[in-house]
């Protein structure tokens, strides 16, 4: 149990450390990497408090995810190097205050709230795997259909979104040099 | 113990295959060539190049190496022979790999050069064209072991092998491992005639050394995982289980490299065109005929 | 056990708290979204440590953490979309620039 304890709180404070040097560095692929191990020591602290298959998907999703922020980051920010200094925030003491006010409110419920009994054992990980598994296909299914329909709808906008809108001369030009 | 074994058996692995691949190029067997090469590569001189990333430029060797090793840890060579049986095992093979990319990133960004920058982001393409055929085919031999444990998937295999049984899913997933490991005609974030090296150009001694060792042990890495999932692993007559792991994985490992040396480089545009017009596709219809098959066939 | 559970959730809190501050004083499009995404990350600590220690014979809990990972794929495949359409037409995705509906 210290053992769980003391694990959870080394990848905890990871994933803080990495989040805060997110929005500390100025070199964009350094702030966007930090972002990735910070969601991978999420994906730790998953395993650690022995939700193993939930952990391994999260390390799994966010390496590609956050890598693909990186390239994003690079073709949007105006000095993606860092080299340069540029300041890129605003309002700082009021995020400031925000960010510790709704920490240390979450914070309070945390400590405060009654939790009531507390589950030692957890479920054997192939078990819950299965579980999860029966869950998704049988009580679930709705929702998590509902999640699928919702990433569809997501591509199609997105790419809708984001394809260059084409003009008559656009077109001319195209076929011109094809 | 187990942790020793499987290392030695990755880095030998990793060195027959530096022999064959020199064999196969050159046609002359010098087995204390690759060691040579290696030593030589920690003697020289490693250059640092001029206002580079440091923390990318160091880590990223380091890490492709890591990723791989961890890659492997999760697939038994004989039945007990595993470091770590993940109930998430077939999962657990794709998640370190997926790491591949990130260190390739950093070896790309690190150190301040525009042909490992360019190296870099190409993989990152590369990886939006293969990731579901890693994914996919995985999804149906898990399917046929009903378990994401790799030795139940080899254990599902002792009468049929999933090449057979899936030859359509052990196409697409030996195309998208190479892809992942760069061999060529998919070296796109290396491509020597293009690239200069692409994200090998700026490394030199140590680092060098170290991140050639990543690319073997990751081909090894994934010609384990084709034979965990699709040769049936250590399953065969007479010799014993951790010889017949062996020799598959190396014939797949010498077969992706015989691959790559009669077929030209491919363009990013096209390998991401074939892998999603043609790619995800088939590996669809793959899981469907998988699922049919579970289905029907008692 | 509490201990563990309170570990998590105050690990999630202040995770929350970073992404707060960062979706707030950052002027970046892509710099909110890693704010927003700090957020969520905090929420699926929270979720992942409610199932575990409070519910875990309760899988909708799993499925829970698993809606929230589509959720971030979702935010971020959108807000891509978004940002290359404001890059295409304004040439920046600044945020202070990005006044165009205020009255």
């Amino acid at each position: 149990m210290y053992a769980q304890a003391f694990f959870v709180a080394v990848f905890g404070l990871a994933a803080i450390g990495f989040g805060v040097a997110v929005f500390r560095t100025s070199s964009m692929v350094r702030s966007a990497l930090a972002l990735l191990f910070s969601q991978t020591a999420v994906g730790c602290m998953f395993l650690a408090m022995q939700t193993e298959f939930l952990g391994v998907l999260q390390i799994m999703m966010m390496a590609t995810e956050m890598s693909i922020m990186t390239i994003f980051m690079v073709m949007f920010m105006m000095d993606p190097g860092g080299l340069g200094g540029m300041d890129m925030s605003h309002q700082k003491r009021f995020s400031l205050g925000a960010g510790a006010i709704a920490a240390s409110v979450a914070i309070a419920v945390a400590l405060l709230a009654d939790w009531g009994p507390v589950t030692a054992e957890a479920p054997d990980a192939a078990m819950q795997t299965r579980a999860l598994g029966i869950e998704l296909l049988g009580r679930s299914m709705l929702i998590f259909e509902t999640a699928g329909v919702t990433i569809l709808t997501a591509m199609i906008a997105a790419t809708a979104v984001a394809i260059p809108v084409h003009t008559l001369a656009d077109n001319g030009d195209k076929e011109a040099s094809e | 113990m187990t942790v020793a074994v499987v290392l030695v058996a990755l880095l030998g692995s990793a060195w027959l295959l530096a022999v064959i691949e020199a064999w196969l190029t050159t046609g002359r067997l010098r087995p204390v060539a690759p060691l040579l090469a290696g030593l030589s590569h920690l003697g020289r001189e490693s250059l640092l190049p001029r206002k580079p990333d440091r923390l990318f430029f160091e880590t990223a060797p380091v890490l492709l190496l890591v990723v791989a090793v961890l890659g492997a840890a999760v697939l038994p060579l004989a039945p007990g022979l595993v470091i770590a049986d993940l109930a998430t095992g077939a999962l657990f093979v794709n998640t370190a790999l997926a790491y591949v990319l990130v260190a390739l990133i950093m070896a790309g960004w690190g150190p301040n050069g525009a042909y490992a920058m360019i190296g870099g982001w190409r993989f990152l393409g590369q990886l939006i064209a293969y990731a579901m055929l890693i994914v996919m085919p995985i999804t149906a031999v898990a399917m046929r072991a009903e378990s994401l444990l790799t030795t139940t998937i080899v254990g599902s295999q002792e009468g049929l092998w999933n090449i057979v049984y899936q030859p359509l899913g052990f196409v697409l997933f030996f195309i998208a491992a190479m892809a992942l490991a760069f061999r060529a005609p998919f070296d796109l974030p290396t491509a020597a005639g293009e690239l200069a090296g692409g994200v090998d150009a700026e490394y030199t001694g140590v680092r060098l050394a170290v991140l050639r060792l990543a690319r073997l042990v990751l081909v090894v890495t994934l010609a384990a995982a084709t034979t965990v999932f699709y040769l049936g692993g250590w399953h065969g007559p007479l010799l014993p289980p951790w010889a017949w792991s062996l020799i598959k994985t190396l014939a797949v490992a010498v077969s992706m490299l015989l691959a790559g040396r009669y077929l030209p480089r491919i363009r990013e545009a096209d390998l991401m065109r074939w892998c999603w017009t043609l790619g995800i596709p088939l590996a669809l219809l793959n899981i469907f005929i998988v699922g049919l098959l579970i289905l029907v066939v008692p | 056990m509490i201990t563990v559970l309170i570990v998590a959730l105050v690990t999630g809190a202040i995770l929350f708290g970073v992404g707060v501050y960062g979706a707030l004083s950052q002027t970046n499009l892509v710099m909110i979204m890693m704010g927003v995404e700090l957020i969520l990350a905090g929420a699926l600590v929270n979720l992942v440590a409610f199932w575990r220690f409070l519910h875990p014979e309760n899988y909708a809990g799993q499925m829970f953490v698993l809606v929230v990972m589509t959720v971030m794929a979702l935010e971020m495949a959108v807000g891509f979309g978004v940002a290359i359409a404001r890059f295409r037409a304004r040439g920046s995705v600044e945020m202070e620039e990005a006044g165009d509906l205020k009255g």
